[in-house]
């Protein structure tokens, strides 16, 4: 899949103090709320269904919520609002957690988030009825995580904001956005991007654990199938059902996570949901050990330069 | 009292600690597989409080053990790993979901999976209290956050189901454990107002046993249970005649509330609401405050009303007025008593911790016989002539008005503040303006206010006419 990011716009006019003027400039048709700051940057208003981070955006002419979703490569689009889509053969594909399933593909002719806007950009067609009727949104599709490859994001959660950053390459080494002046305000962890998914290396009783860091994650998991050290930091809570294939339940346990290291800091006790992943290592022959869901790591702001490989924790 | 409810606290908090001991050996995780350590010595009632604590309640580890017979279990995908004499050890293999192949499959894995309690949650708003009103049995056993429901007799029966409010009814509706009396099963329940039925063989019927039942307003007729939060505890007046509890949550009803004898002297089990509870005993006739309780607030009638606090204590605070005399908190949770609510004197200002159950209250500080609204406090509500402080505790409602980017000022008014217009400044978020309050059940009306200009919400189709000719929106908040 190739993006063509054609433009990150700048319209500096009177108009853009107060998007929400209809018929104001082509930015307000766009995006209520969007605030551009420079040729290269942007503010984006968000809204939290649950855990999830919800943001406006246009495919083509269809204009709504989409989910942010590191744990998914690619952009997805909500069968039901786009089924009148030209769809091409079915291919591979899959979130972190997918075996390799065949997925419906299309195209659209322009993706527009903010002032930024993606053309001819491949996305994979899936219901997501389910996260509709259990958030209460309609939801029009998933931001995978090759759309934001190239930039800085961070994620405000007292602003309910999120500042995006396009990296060109002269500066790819050295910006940094404002907010991370005060360097102790921060941790700075490093991070992989291994086949469009976020990495974060941790160590738990003297083992290296991989875990992928994301946003669509509610709640984090780790893979049942760990060396039993492992589990001798886990204190189980409860069973809990899920849905398997029809009317089949899955066993899955809820726990504690105790002193899971996390760069600099140890973190004390870390929710988790226990299941068998082997269907990741069916999907990517690179297995990983766990998620870690973005509302964990930080209740105030938490950042990625997705260039420079790291990842700003807020204290 | 508060020292026993001190003392009871650190209980459960060493059980707490215990348990989670506890816990860490009888669950584990080890080679992918899942290993339950169920204690043989558990009580019946310990072994329904293990099972509903780490959802097993499928096993059915009380039958397992009585008879013996590990056939169902192996059927279930158990093995049996240690059968001795202290303990039964069964394990099963952790399965991941195989059919993961989309992303909205993943998310829904990670999404809370709530428990029965939390997707089922107490349905008590705009209720202060409530006790139950068992006959011919004793109130169902509760042990921490667990209730023992029991069905008397119908030992012939094939099967008996619990089905209620905390089951989405038949949807998840239990299947009862036959013991030599009757039927019990154990569920976790949070403190609040429930509704149940029993199923005997596939009737529905009330619990004949409870003489508290109610009409849900479809023609069906439920059993009422509240789960108690609070026991109320005279230990003396052992050879009264009949002790009765009266408060403001039952508007001191007189005899409203009967106390049990018991050995040391009277008892009653109750729940109540969040907040702020004032109460005195009526012992054969006589008032009294609770001689037990050092925690009281002036009655008005020269004497004192004992306190009940549910929930954590918000502080109240007057900066400033270094040299008044007196200062008072009174507000429409407390009936606007002035000299109940006594404010402390510090350095900075005035204070007083007063706990509030979720719900919209006025108030005002009574400085030297003066009342004030609190000036720290943007919110307010206005009526005959004069404005009080608005408090919003515990917003469960979110008023949205899409678009309007152009205004400047955005208020919300409605029967919940009184309409008073320029009060609840609605705040700009992405495009729309928003702000929450707490709704109680039943209908409100509202209206949205642009820059100055009154209007229903254009988002909600449902209206109905003013006196004004003006129209309001309607919304319902349901249970």
């Amino acid at each position: 899949m190739k993006y063509c990011l054609l433009a990150i716009c700048c319209w500096v006019t009177a108009a853009q103090a107060d998007p929400g003027q209809p018929g104001a400039g082509p930015l307000n048709v766009r995006f209520p709320g969007a605030v551009i700051l420079d040729s290269m940057s942007c503010v984006l208003p968000f809204t939290r269904a649950g855990n999830l981070i919800l943001v406006r955006a246009k495919a083509d002419t269809t204009d709504g919520y989409f989910v942010i979703d590191t744990g998914t490569p690619n952009l997805v689009l909500n069968i039901t609002y786009f089924r009148r889509y030209p769809t091409t053969n079915p291919t591979e594909s899959g979130g972190i957690t997918g075996a390799v399933t065949n997925a419906t593909q299309t195209r659209v002719d322009s993706l527009t988030l903010g002032p930024i806007q993606y053309f001819h950009v491949d996305a994979d067609m899936f219901g997501l009825g389910h996260i509709e009727n259990n958030k209460g949104f309609k939801i029009f599709g998933l931001l995978g995580m090759k759309l934001f490859e190239g930039f800085e994001m961070i994620i405000d959660y007292d602003q309910n904001l999120i500042y995006l950053h396009r990296l060109n390459r002269k500066e790819a080494a050295t910006y940094h956005s404002h907010l991370l002046d005060d360097t102790s305000a921060y941790q700075v962890i490093p991070i992989d991007i291994d086949e469009d998914k976020v990495i974060v290396h941790t160590v738990l009783k003297g083992k290296k654990l991989r875990f992928v860091i994301d946003s669509g994650a509610e709640t984090s998991v780790l893979d049942s199938r760990l060396p039993n050290k492992v589990f001798e930091s886990v204190e189980v809570t409860r069973r809990v059902h899920l849905d398997g294939t029809g009317s089949q339940k899955v066993d899955a346990l809820y726990g504690n996570l105790r002193d899971m290291q996390l760069g600099d800091q140890t973190i004390a006790s870390l929710p988790v949901l226990i299941t068998n992943l082997q269907a990741m290592c069916d999907a990517y022959n690179n297995c990983i050990d766990g998620m870690l869901s973005f509302d964990f790591l930080s209740l105030h702001k938490i950042g990625f330069n997705f260039v420079t490989r790291k990842m700003y924790i807020w204290k | 009292m508060e020292v026993r409810r001190i003392g009871y606290l650190l209980g459960l908090s060493l059980l707490m600690v215990l348990s989670g001991r506890l816990r860490a050996q009888e669950f584990t995780i080890m080679n992918n597989r899942m290993y339950v350590t169920v204690p043989k010595h558990l009580s019946p009632e310990q072994l329904d409080s293990f099972e509903v604590r780490f959802d097993l309640s499928d096993l059915n580890l009380r039958s397992i053990l009585q008879k013996g017979k590990f056939d169902r279990l192996r059927k279930m995908g158990w093995r049996i790993e240690k059968n001795t004499a202290g303990v039964l050890q069964i394990s099963r293999q952790v399965l991941g979901l195989s059919d993961m192949t989309n992303p909205e499959k993943r998310i829904k894995l990670t999404e809370e999976h709530p428990t029965f309690a939390e997707m089922f949650p107490i349905e008590n708003d705009n209720l202060k209290y409530g006790y139950n009103r068992f006959v011919r049995k004793r109130p169902f056993l509760v042990r921490d956050s667990m209730v023992t429901f029991y069905m008397r007799g119908h030992l012939n029966a094939r099967q008996v189901m619990l089905a209620g409010s905390f089951t989405n009814w038949q949807f998840n509706a239990l299947s009862m454990n036959r013991t030599d009396s009757g039927w019990i099963m154990v569920v976790k329940l949070g403190a609040g107002k429930y509704w149940y039925k029993f199923i005997i063989d596939g009737g529905w019927t009330t619990d004949p046993d409870n003489d508290l039942h109610e009409d849900d307003g479809r023609g069906n007729m439920n059993s009422v249970y509240f789960k108690p939060n609070y026991t109320f505890t005279l230990k003396r007046f052992r050879n009264a005649r009949e002790v009765y509890l009266s408060g403001n949550f039952n508007n001191w009803l007189r005899h409203d509330i009967a106390m049990e004898p018991t050995a040391t002297g009277w008892e009653v089990d109750l729940y109540l609401a969040a907040g702020t509870h004032t109460y005195k005993y009526i012992v054969d006739g006589t008032w009294y405050a609770d001689p037990d309780n050092p925690n009281q607030l002036p009655d008005g009638e020269r004497g004192f009303n004992s306190v009940v606090r549910i929930g954590k204590p918000r502080i109240f605070f007057l900066k400033g007025y270094g040299t008044a005399q007196a200062v008072f908190l009174a507000g429409s949770f407390n009936d606007w008593k002035r000299e109940e609510l006594s404010m402390k004197k510090t350095a900075e200002g005035w204070t007083i911790p007063y706990t509030l159950g979720p719900g919209n209250y006025s108030y005002r500080f009574f400085v030297d016989g003066k009342g004030i609204p609190d000036p720290a406090n943007p919110y307010f509500v206005s009526g005959n002539g004069k404005s009080d402080s608005y408090l919003i505790v515990s917003p469960n409602f979110t008023f949205r008005l899409h678009g309007y980017g152009t205004a400047e000022k955005v208020y919300l008014a409605g029967d919940f503040n009184n309409w008073t217009p320029n009060s609840l400044s609605m705040k700009r978020i992405g495009d729309e303006w928003i702000f929450s309050v707490h709704l109680s059940v039943g209908k409100h009306l509202y209206k949205f206010i642009v820059d100055s200009q009154w209007m229903i919400d254009p988002g909600n189709q449902l209206w109905e006419d003013n006196e004004y000719g003006t129209n309001n929106s309607v919304i319902w908040i349901e249970h």
